[in-house]
């Protein structure tokens, strides 16, 4: 059956309608601006491209016939209504490339990357913006605890607030966002996370932002009405095409220069085995730095700050379908997962039962910002050498006295800030009580397991075990020795788990663990702790990985095989 | 004023032999050049300054100094920089334990991005000179290149250029170990037969290591590396080859030093590589072999028969 056009566009992009026009006040975020913006920015895209590949007929066939080739053989596995509606089209133009005169080649390139564009192209609503901050706390808590509705209703944000701890640099990057466009880079280990972030930047009165979102994230429904109308564009991963990368790119590039805030995850794909990102994809962030480049080059004068961010969680949603993709080196084959724990509404009920209510389930934790060249930026906005004098970040971009345009420059810088960034993801990473006791259990399977691989170590099922005082004891030394590290600023530890008796940190990761993941991650039986599934441990202490050695105190051997697994991510 | 005059001049830190050498290189190609030196070095037609606020008018520097004092020199030469200034390390060093390159520590340092390093078959003399020879300069940046290019790069002076900095920095700093196992061959005698296997195989297992540390192999057998290496084997008497042949003939380390005359990178970076392939799971026997030998715990003439006696098996 085929579905009516207004309602497969409503579906698609669910809006809701406006009668009069929104005009922002002036002290409105610069993303209240975005929609009476979008169609010349799309128009900026097209036309960017088109004279990029317009230099020669040559750029021009190849990017045409690339994508017509991509689109046709992607279309032709989907047999959907997409296909039904596209296919026709992409054979046609294929068909068609080889007699077009080079301008109606422009033309044609011009419309499919505008069709690409205005695909990519998010939305933003501020009365849906304005709903997601005030009603969706309240509506959580009262379905999560609907035996105490009234007080839900009225302190919702609340219990979200318990729930969800922000630290960092909030009020830095408050004055920073009033003078350039900041650009958040976290690392990434769920699908919540840029629900997780758009709330943390609320909760401390910072600008919503523009960010990318991978197509299959808009399948749900609800999700997909909050995404598309908070500023998300989407991200469809399934096109290959070289033009449709080149979209994506400038459009973010565009965004950036506009002075749109931004968010990227630097990581790519979610992290599937939990171990803090070290290899970064640097193709959005270098459109960042792009973008500074070009507008230094027009003479506007922006500046453009980049903030790594940790999003820690104590429990991860995804984390069992994650591991097991990692185990099944499959990470990189299902690029796009869509049978997760996200796509599942009784795994976010039960997800969400189990960590409402705990006081800082959650960690959002904003950096340091630094400049696109990596250097710390003071409270100014200016760039800081080594040395310790501010440096004009224009210079970066001068070439005998002018600024200049070069990719491959970018790309070198890009790749700088790339190494800076996995550094500071390291320093700004914030232990967990689930990741302290997994990582105690699991080396407690290392040691006991001695010349054995990772997989025979997975099926120790219930075969290792610790005296309960000796895990208290064990777990107690490792927070201290991540307390002697967080002193020297290379690791943070929750708050929570600086004052904590060992006996509660335990107590506290394993009632997190059981009763949501499917498998019981360790169990409590008598006097001893059960390392019940190795799987599941593995992934929590995946999470200090960076670090085993440097906490390993007298169990130096199971430390260096775990720090090894850092090389094998 | 000339068009050459009114360009920034170019900065040299170091007034060692190399140092100097590229200043009259520059000078040579109509550049001015200034040489920043602790002491007071001349070269002519060169501007000499001991202090590095007077670099921050130049746009390319140099820098020619010894890896032990790269970092309090970046340290020092970084509170004068900003962005647009393009570095360039001459160094054969690598420092620490964990070999860290010196384009490394700039970055790191200092505020310059852009940063290379030139190396190859390029000695203190035939700069000075003028002998036709090569040289590649390893860099992300092309503007570095050209820069390099505009101030020293000649009818006899050929630069190529590499994007892989890492490679050609361990490039650099392999061949400087290498060529003081060339000294010891020369001493005591070995044929050149002798000499082409503990290079050949010494430049080979280092490309089973580099990888680790981000370095693209093949770079060792491009300008920085095999290039230089045939200078070394064709019989050029750089200060490693002098400093193997003092050591070759039992003269202890810090006495075979000076008779080389210059600070040898190499020494120490024999074990370095080797301790750091072990760490890996990489064996580097013709590194280990030559730091035992450096450190006087190998007699030469043993050390190549056990070369010789080691397992062969597929190139």
């Amino acid at each position: 059956m085929r579905v009516p056009k207004a309602i497969r566009h409503f579906v698609e992009r669910p809006r809701l309608p406006r009668l009069d026009s929104y005009v922002p006040a002036a002290s409105d975020p610069p993303i209240f601006w975005f929609n009476g913006e979008r169609e010349d920015i799309v128009d900026e895209v097209a036309d960017r491209l088109t004279e990029a590949h317009g230099v020669s007929v040559g750029s021009l066939e190849l990017a045409l016939n690339d994508a017509a080739m991509r689109e046709m053989r992607r279309l032709e596995r989907q047999h959907d209504e997409e296909a039904r509606r596209d296919l026709g089209g992409w054979r046609a133009l294929s068909r068609n490339i080889g007699k077009m005169s080079e301008r109606e080649q422009k033309q044609e390139l011009r419309r499919v990357t505008r069709r690409f564009a205005h695909d990519v192209a998010g939305n933003f609503d501020p009365r849906v913006y304005r709903m997601a901050i005030r009603a969706v706390p309240k509506l959580l808590a009262t379905l999560m605890q609907p035996s105490q509705m009234p007080r839900a209703l009225t302190s919702g944000e609340g219990v979200l607030g318990r729930l969800l701890k922000v630290e960092g640099h909030a009020e830095h990057l408050a004055r920073l966002e009033k003078l350039g466009t900041v650009v958040y880079v976290p690392t990434h280990s769920s699908n919540l996370d840029s629900i997780v972030l758009g709330r943390a930047l609320e909760s401390v009165g910072l600008s919503p932002v523009v960010y990318g979102a991978g197509k299959n994230l808009f399948t749900n429904p609800i999700i997909s009405f909050f995404m598309h109308n908070l500023g998300a564009y989407r991200v469809d991963r399934r096109i290959g095409a070289a033009l449709y990368k080149d979209v994506l790119k400038t459009y973010s590039q565009v965004i950036i220069e506009r002075g749109y805030h931004s968010l990227f995850f630097p990581g790519g794909t979610r992290s599937r085995s939990n171990i803090i990102e070290s290899r970064l994809k640097l193709g959005l962030m270098g459109s960042a730095v792009s973008a500074f480049a070009a507008n230094q080059a027009r003479g506007v004068a922006r500046k453009v700050f980049f903030v790594p961010t940790t999003i820690n969680y104590a429990l991860v949603l995804e984390a069992e379908t994650l591991v097991e993709d990692w185990l099944k080196e499959e990470g990189q084959a299902r690029y796009i997962i869509e049978d997760d724990e996200f796509s599942q509404l009784d795994r976010w009920v039960a997800f969400l039962r189990k960590v409402l209510g705990m006081q800082a389930a959650c960690v959002v934790r904003f950096g340091a910002p630094v400049d696109p060249f990596g250097n710390p930026v003071d409270e100014e906005g200016c760039s800081v050498a080594p040395g310790g004098q501010t440096i004009d970040p224009a210079s970066y971009v001068r070439w005998r006295g002018k600024a200049t345009l070069d990719d491959e420059r970018d790309a070198a810088y890009t790749q700088d800030l790339g190494e800076v960034l996995v550094r500071r993801y390291r320093h700004e990473t914030v232990v967990m009580s689930t990741a302290l006791v997994a990582h105690v259990l699991w080396r407690r399977i290392v040691s006991q397991s001695p010349g054995a691989d990772l997989f025979s170590r997975l099926r120790m099922r219930g075969e290792v075990s610790m005296e309960r005082s000796e895990l208290e004891r064990e777990v107690g030394e490792l927070r201290d020795r991540l307390g002697r590290l967080q002193d020297a600023g290379k690791v943070r530890v929750n708050d929570w788990l600086a004052d904590a008796e060992p006996s509660r940190i335990i107590d506290r990761a394993l009632r997190v663990w059981n009763g949501y993941h499917t498998r019981m991650a360790a169990k409590d039986v008598g006097d001893q702790v059960i390392a019940e599934d190795p799987t599941l441990l593995l992934y929590y202490q995946n999470r200090l990985v960076p670090f085993a050695t440097r906490v390993a105190g007298e169990h130096e051997v199971a430390a260096r095989e775990i720090a090894r697994m850092g090389v094998v991510r | 004023m000339s068009a050459e005059e009114k360009l920034p001049p170019i900065g040299i830190v170091g007034g060692g032999g190399f140092g100097r050498s590229l200043a009259q290189a520059i000078v040579r190609n109509g550049r001015r050049a200034l040489l920043w030196s602790r002491r007071a070095h001349t070269v002519d037609g060169a501007e000499s300054t001991d202090d590095f606020a007077a670099l921050r008018a130049c746009q390319l520097i140099f820098l020619a100094v010894p890896s032990p004092y790269v970092r309090e020199t970046a340290d020092e030469l970084g509170r004068h920089l900003d962005g647009e200034h393009l570095l360039v390390h001459v160094s054969r060093g690598l420092i620490g334990d964990d070999l860290l390159t010196l384009s490394r520590v700039l970055r790191r340092r200092t505020p310059a991005r852009r940063i290379g390093v030139l190396a190859g078959p390029l000695d203190a003399e035939s700069l000075a000179q003028g002998s036709p020879t090569g040289a590649v300069v390893g860099s992300r940046f092309p503007e570095i290149t050209e820069a390099v290019r505009e101030a020293i790069g000649s009818d006899t002076l050929r630069i190529y250029e590499s994007r892989d900095v890492l490679g050609v920095e361990i490039a650099a700093a392999v061949v400087g170990y290498l060529a003081l196992a060339v000294g010891v061959g020369r001493e005591i005698g070995v044929p050149p037969t002798t000499v082409a296997i503990v290079l050949n195989r010494g430049m080979t297992e280092v490309a089973r290591w580099a990888p680790s540390l981000g370095a693209d192999p093949r770079t060792l057998f491009g300008m920085a590396g095999q290039g230089d290496l045939l200078a070394v084997a064709g019989g050029d008497d750089r200060p490693e080859v002098r400093l193997g042949r003092a050591l070759a003939t039992g003269a202890p380390l810090a006495e075979a030093g000076e008779l080389a005359g210059a600070h040898i990178e190499g020494v120490t970076i024999a074990r370095r590589v080797d301790t750091h392939a072990r760490k890996i799971g990489v064996r580097t026997p013709i590194a280990g072999m030559i730091a035992d030998v450096v450190e006087g715990n190998l007699d030469p003439r043993r050390a190549m028969a056990a070369l010789m006696a080691r397992a062969v098996g597929k190139e």
